[in-house]
């Protein structure tokens, strides 16, 4: 059970930092900053992160990002990263066109 | 450990945020939100197709989705400081065939009697008000004052606002047990044997409520069901309407983001067996959902499909939710049930659930969604 | 709608998944092989260079040459490899679907193999989304796949194997690596792999990471700077570098996707998230395994047994071989695992501070910090003997599993023993005959032949020589130490190449006698 209140009362109030502007997922163009400060608002997962910012939402599903963004998080909730919890892994594996998804078949009787 | 407050809520949805925000609004701030994943908005709240809609809806709920989209909506980013990414610029529910606009006629004839603006349109009058849609759409309902917003963002507004305001939020707090105390339901354990106490509590956890309602003697009948959807790469500004359609094959919008959100399905979904802590895939969803898709918007069939997901829905018998106290348990109030459309009206619920607990009678009549209305079946 | 049956689908081409297929195929296990590349081989095809290990672990071929015997048994037990196949999900019921060319297709296999490796990590630092930042499995595939130079004059940020490895690789294909930074403050990767990066004269910086790379439209140049132990900038010392390409090479992380959506039961740890599974790679679902760097990161070489192993297990499950021929085949390939995870590089040994040998000799902190040996240092060492006729001397220093150079010498000069990470030592009462073969089988290129006196006052080092274009006989060039400084200027005196040698050129110098023991690299005069 995680207490929100007494975890963001915990890890005190957002801070400023000089590279707050860096950019962590560029494919939705996340800055550092903007991830630091949501989780002084709340979030503390990355599920949430990604609802929240759209960070690791884009073409590359958080390849890239998925785990600066758990270290940055985990920096900040003051918890090892591994207790952070990975996005969830879903279908397609790689972006995929429409027109060849819709193609497995399937009107064949 | 005990922790006691005037209100616990189960459950931090939309529906338990939105919940959570009116009360501290009214000043009532001393409120629990228990959340039973790790996430806030974990389930239908953040899987669903973001209608804002009034049009398609069974009567007894209508007046909530009016409600809502006049007193809540238009001003909701502004008072939650989130982009709800809230549009309103109409639902257009297509039909293909005679049948379809059948359907549809009488969908519209009951929305018309509780005084909502919805109108029949053919096929040329659709591609007026959406030219990307496939000459294959013969006809629609449309209703201009329906629209889509943002469900991620909104529910986590709402968390966000009544966190600030002071309301504590639990996650990882799955609720086990609902006791009564003296007749009243009191107290709300939790699995980690928490005990949690409040003056009211109100009930929002999906389908997971039955579980919990069971342990006071009460039940809701309902099945759970498994819905998909899909998200595409971002695309050029194609066009701002909720789409849906009289076969329920896929609805959807474009996002603000410039992605397309569909929720669409190969008809077996609801028959996949397993627990509600799993979400995967039917392998044939994909397929049959791009196949549904591109035969209405067939530009859309280079976009690339970046990611799927599912949800759990959970069906009553009649299609509509459970809102209000039961008479037979005091202290409890049920927000459940939402058939897989509670986001539209969750900012109205939640509205009303503060209203229930204030002791003030609800904005809009919900006796025709009450617990008891299922005992005089046939 | 169409579902193919198969008795395994492996998904991912690459060693560990080339390896189950062929295992299970052996045994009479019908497998099809996904991979979503136009080549199979997975990163084996990038790695020109020579394998540590022993015998059975194909220690001292080129990499890529053991993707090419890996797809001949491929070929010879049948095992059907479908390329540019891209499997979308693997969903319940072990159903896998896959795009194929412009559809995409269903299949079942009763037990499936995910080996779909790993993807490169990235840091973040002002200027890291400029073009000109790659990863250095990019810059890999670039050159080695491609034949494109990533750039002309590269840094590169991280010290472990696949830096070193991939710094050495740049330089082959002509760039300039102008440094080689790491925030850590010990290098990560194997000693001789630093150590023949440092003599051809790439800095080191440890402790040191990137601050900022400049440009506007591409990267055209970058700064590091010096961090303390809580990896924060010293200011003050900042070092700037004209580059035009900056290479990452800051770990990997096991691509455990597709595990994790079909409800495989997940762990995460420091090396990534990974499925939880047996030494077999047996996940949490019947019939589904893991095996490679998807259950977590390791070399190639035990990316091979470990698939192997798995393809064992595949067939016993299957049916096709009973559990005695199991715990047989198990326990050989284990055996084979386990020498390769031995030494200081050892999973168990990863980030800890080794400061002795096993043979008890200090190990060389100028080596762990500045990527060389010093040359006070290296006659401590046991490869290291002083005669005045020619013999090998072998710069190895820690204890890693390789001993190809004890089978290379056939006349018994050197000895590894039966420990296969023991350092190598030299016995100076057998007489070296000049063959160049250790030389050449070192994988770590550490082994030089030495001989003093050939003329008054000029002795000769041999040195193996992977650089084009070849100098010839009687060039002059400059005789660089192992730390890459400028000693002197010396003359080409031998060149020899042969297919035993497998592409290791040797190259003999004239010396002056008094830099016979630290001219260990030559430079030619441009």
């Amino acid at each position: 059970m995680l207490d929100i209140q007494g975890k963001l009362e915990e890890i005190g109030p957002y801070v400023p930092a000089a590279d707050d502007d860096l950019l962590v997922c560029r494919c939705e163009e996340v800055t550092k900053g903007e991830i630091r400060k949501a989780v002084h608002q709340g979030i503390t997962t990355i599920e949430e992160m990604r609802r929240y910012l759209r960070s690791g939402m884009g073409l590359c599903q958080g390849q890239t990002c998925g785990n600066m963004v758990k270290r940055i998080m985990a920096q900040e909730l003051k918890v090892s990263p591994v207790e952070i919890v990975p996005a969830t892994s879903r279908v397609p594996m790689r972006p995929i066109e429409m027109e060849i998804a819709a193609e497995d078949g399937g009107l064949e009787s | 450990m005990t922790y006691t407050s005037d209100v616990v809520i189960i459950g931090g949805g939309i529906v338990g945020c939105a919940s959570a925000y009116y009360l501290a609004k009214r000043g009532i701030t001393n409120v629990i939100v228990l959340e039973g994943s790790d996430s806030i908005g974990h389930g239908g709240s953040s899987r669903n197709g973001g209608g804002v809609r009034q049009s398609g809806r069974d009567v007894r709920e209508l007046p909530i989705a009016m409600y809502g989209i006049k007193n809540f909506w238009p001003t909701l980013s502004e008072e939650l400081g989130v982009d709800t990414e809230y549009t309103q610029k109409g639902n257009l529910r297509l039909g293909k065939t005679e049948a379809h606009l059948k359907k549809l006629t009488t969908l519209a004839n009951n929305a018309k009697s509780v005084g909502l603006e919805v109108s029949m349109i053919d096929g040329k009058q659709v591609r007026e008000i959406n030219p990307y849609l496939s000459e294959e759409v013969i006809g629609a309902s449309w209703c201009p004052t329906d629209g889509h917003a943002n469900p991620l963002t909104t529910t986590l507004g709402y968390y966000k606002r009544a966190l600030e305001m002071g309301v504590k939020f639990f996650t990882s707090a799955e609720v086990v047990e609902l006791r009564k105390i003296q007749g009243k339901v009191r107290q709300v354990i939790t699995k980690d044997g928490a005990i949690f106490e409040g003056g009211d509590i109100i009930l929002a956890a999906g389908y997971e409520s039955r579980y919990i309602m069971n342990t006071v003697g009460l039940d809701i009948p309902m099945t759970k069901y498994l819905d998909s959807a899909l998200v595409t790469e971002a695309q050029p500004k194609m066009f701002e309407q909720m789409l849906g359609t009289a076969d329920a094959d896929f609805y959807g919008h474009q996002t603000k983001h410039g992605s397309f959100v569909f929720g669409a399905d190969c008809g077996l979904e609801g028959y996949m067996d397993m627990p509600l802590t799993r979400t995967e895939s039917h392998p044939m969803t994909l397929s049959a959902s791009c196949r549904a898709i591109s035969g209405y918007i067939p530009l859309l069939s280079k976009a690339k499909i970046v990611r799927t997901w599912t949800g759990w829905m959970e069906l009553t018998p009649d299609g509509v939710c459970v809102l209000g106290r039961p008479e037979e348990t005091p202290g409890l109030i049920l927000a459940t049930a939402f058939n897989g459309h509670g986001f539209g009206t969750g900012p109205a619920v939640g509205y009303m659930m503060s209203q229930i607990v204030a002791g003030e009678a609800p904005a809009v009549d919900i006796t025709p969604l009450r617990y008891e209305r299922f005992m005089s079946n046939k | 709608m169409k579902v193919t049956r198969y008795d395994l689908i492996v998904i991912g081409a690459g060693p560990a998944g080339l390896s189950a297929a062929i295992e299970a195929a052996k045994k009479g296990v019908k497998p099809i092989v996904f991979d979503e590349n136009a080549k199979p081989g997975g990163q084996l095809f990038k790695q020109i260079h020579k394998f540590f290990g022993s015998k059975e672990h194909k220690a001292k071929i080129r990499g890529f040459k053991i993707g090419e015997d890996l797809l001949k048994e491929a070929e010879e037990y049948g095992v059907e490899v479908v390329l540019n196949a891209t499997v979308v999900g693997l969903y319940s019921e072990k159903e896998v679907v896959v795009k194929i060319g412009e559809e995409v297709k269903h299949f079942k296999g009763d037990a499936v193999l995910v080996a779909t490796g790993a993807a490169e990590n990235m840091v973040n630092f002002p200027g890291w989304t400029l073009p000109g930042v790659i990863g250095a499995g990019a810059a890999q595939t670039m050159m080695n796949l491609h034949h494109i130079k990533p750039g002309e004059r590269v840094l590169m940020l991280g010290s472990g194997n696949v830096g070193l490895v991939v710094s050495f690789q740049l330089m082959q294909s002509g760039c300039e690596v102008v440094a080689l930074a790491d925030a850590a403050p010990r290098i990560g990767g194997y000693g001789v792999h630093a150590a023949k990066v440092a003599r051809t004269g790439v800095p080191f910086y440890l402790s040191h990471t990137i601050k900022e790379v400049e440009g506007t439209d591409r990267v055209t140049g970058v700064t590091i700077a010096q961090v303390d132990s809580h990896f924060q900038f010293i200011p003050g010392t900042e070092k700037h570098f004209d580059v035009d390409t900056v290479c990452v090479a800051v770990g990997l992380s096991p691509m455990a996707q597709l595990l994790k959506m079909c409800g495989v039961e997940m762990v995460d740890t420091r090396g990534g998230f990974i499925p939880k599974c047996d030494d077999t790679g047996a996940t949490s679902i019947p019939g589904v395994y893991a095996a490679g760097d998807v259950a977590g990161i390791e070399e190639a070489s035990s990316a091979m047994i470990e698939g192997r192993m798995s393809g064992a297990a595949i067939a016993t499950y299957l049916g096709y071989m009973t559990e005695e021929e199991k715990t047989e085949r198990i326990a050989e390939l284990e055996k084979a695992l386990g020498s390769l995870r031995k030494g200081m590089f050892a999973p168990e040994n990863r980030g800890k501070l080794i400061e002795k040998t096993d043979e008890g000799i200090d190990i060389s902190m100028n080596l762990l910090e500045k990527g060389y040996v010093a040359d006070e240092e290296i006659a401590r060492f046991p490869g290291v003997t002083k005669r005045r006729k020619v013999h090998p001397v072998m710069e190895c220093t820690q204890n890693i599993p390789c001993n190809p150079c004890q089978d290379a010498c056939k006349k018994g000069c050197i000895t590894i023993g039966d420990n296969i990470t023991s350092l190598p030592i030299v016995d100076p009462s057998v007489d070296c005959i000049n063959c160049g073969m250790c030389v050449a089988s070192c994988s770590g290129q550490a082994i030089f032949l030495v001989e003093e006196e050939v003329e008054p006052g000029l002795g000769e080092v041999t040195m193996p020589y992977e650089f084009l274009p070849l100098p010839k006989e009687g060039d002059k060039g400059m005789g660089l130490g192992r730390d890459g400084r400028e000693i002197v200027e010396v003359t080409v005196s031998r060149v020899r190449t042969s297919p035993a040698y497998d592409h290791t050129n040797l190259l003999t110098v004239k010396v002056p006698m008094e830099h016979l023991d630290a001219v260990r690299f030559y430079r030619p005069i441009a």
